[in-house]
């Protein structure tokens, strides 16, 4: 028996792979330049980070890592040929993303409720903007989840489910240097 | 179908997470500020390990994983010396 070549032993599609590298180098970059901004300024970076809500960042992650394992579930259930079930995971999924993006929109609104802006220091600049395009990315992944939840070929959900664990990947590196390196 | 490597990778992801939290404690911070940092990034990097292989799949493509692990383990100790240097300055 031949063996398999390194593209034919990656599961999924190269594209999505290509862009699960990409994703992960711009938001890495982002935070070298906030951990390399940080340097100039670790006590005011400190105090800023004092003011954001580290439970409910780590609400977030659990929520992020169960809607993780739903997705990678239904792969596996629509491979099986449990089609419904599949879709139920896809659906809860895409629940858990709204509960994550209703947490981050409650934290979002209390920091403006406080009057902390972007521009009010550095580090708030950092932190709207990596979480702020994170969260673009789990709305984007919200409403994939349901488009294959109702477009239920084997592929599409392992795509959706690529992009929905590139999104916990992220977030797993985004989480620990903006909420809780201090 | 068996979802059981799944349910063993989510509870680890839980687990470390909950020692994530565990960790955010100010007092940790004012004490063991190096071994706090360093103990963080070695669970992010461990989560982002499991979430490749587990959910994405790599642990049926070793050769894929490895790269990525390198990949990975670079980003994460630059992000760590990056956070370490202004207490050894």
């Amino acid at each position: 028996m031949a063996s398999k070549s390194a593209l034919e032993e990656l599961p999924g599609e190269l594209l999505m792979w290509i862009l699960i590298i990409s994703e992960v180098l711009v938001f890495g970059a982002g935070l070298v330049v906030f951990l390399s901004v940080r340097i100039t300024d670790p006590i005011g970076f400190a105090d800023a980070q004092d003011m954001l809500d580290r439970t409910g960042a780590g609400i977030n992650t659990i929520v992020l890592i169960t809607s993780g394992l739903l997705a990678a579930l239904a792969g596996r259930l629509r491979h099986a040929g449990a089609r419904a079930q599949a879709r139920l995971a896809l659906v809860a999924a895409a629940l858990l993303g709204v509960v994550f993006l209703w947490i981050k929109g409650a934290e979002f609104a209390a920091k403006a409720a406080q009057g902390i802006a972007w521009d009010t220091h550095a580090f708030f600049n950092f932190y709207f903007m990596l979480t702020g395009f994170h969260a673009a990315h789990v709305a984007a992944g919200v409403v994939l989840l349901l488009l294959v939840a109702w477009r239920d070929h084997v592929d599409n959900i392992e795509d959706a489910s690529a992009f929905w664990h590139m999104v916990d990947l992220i977030w797993v590196l985004l989480f620990p240097v903006i909420y809780l390196l201090q | 179908m068996t979802g059981r490597p799944l349910y063993i990778a989510w509870a680890l992801l839980v687990a470390l997470s909950l020692g994530s939290a565990a960790l955010s404690g100010a007092g940790v911070w004012a004490q063991w500020p190096v071994a706090a940092g360093v103990a963080v990034m070695l669970l992010a990097w461990q989560k982002a390990r499991i979430i490749l292989a587990q959910y994405l799949g790599l642990s049926e493509a070793p050769r894929w994983r490895r790269g990525f692990d390198m990949g990975l383990t670079a980003l994460c100790i630059l992000m760590l010396g990056l956070y370490l240097a202004p207490l050894v300055v």
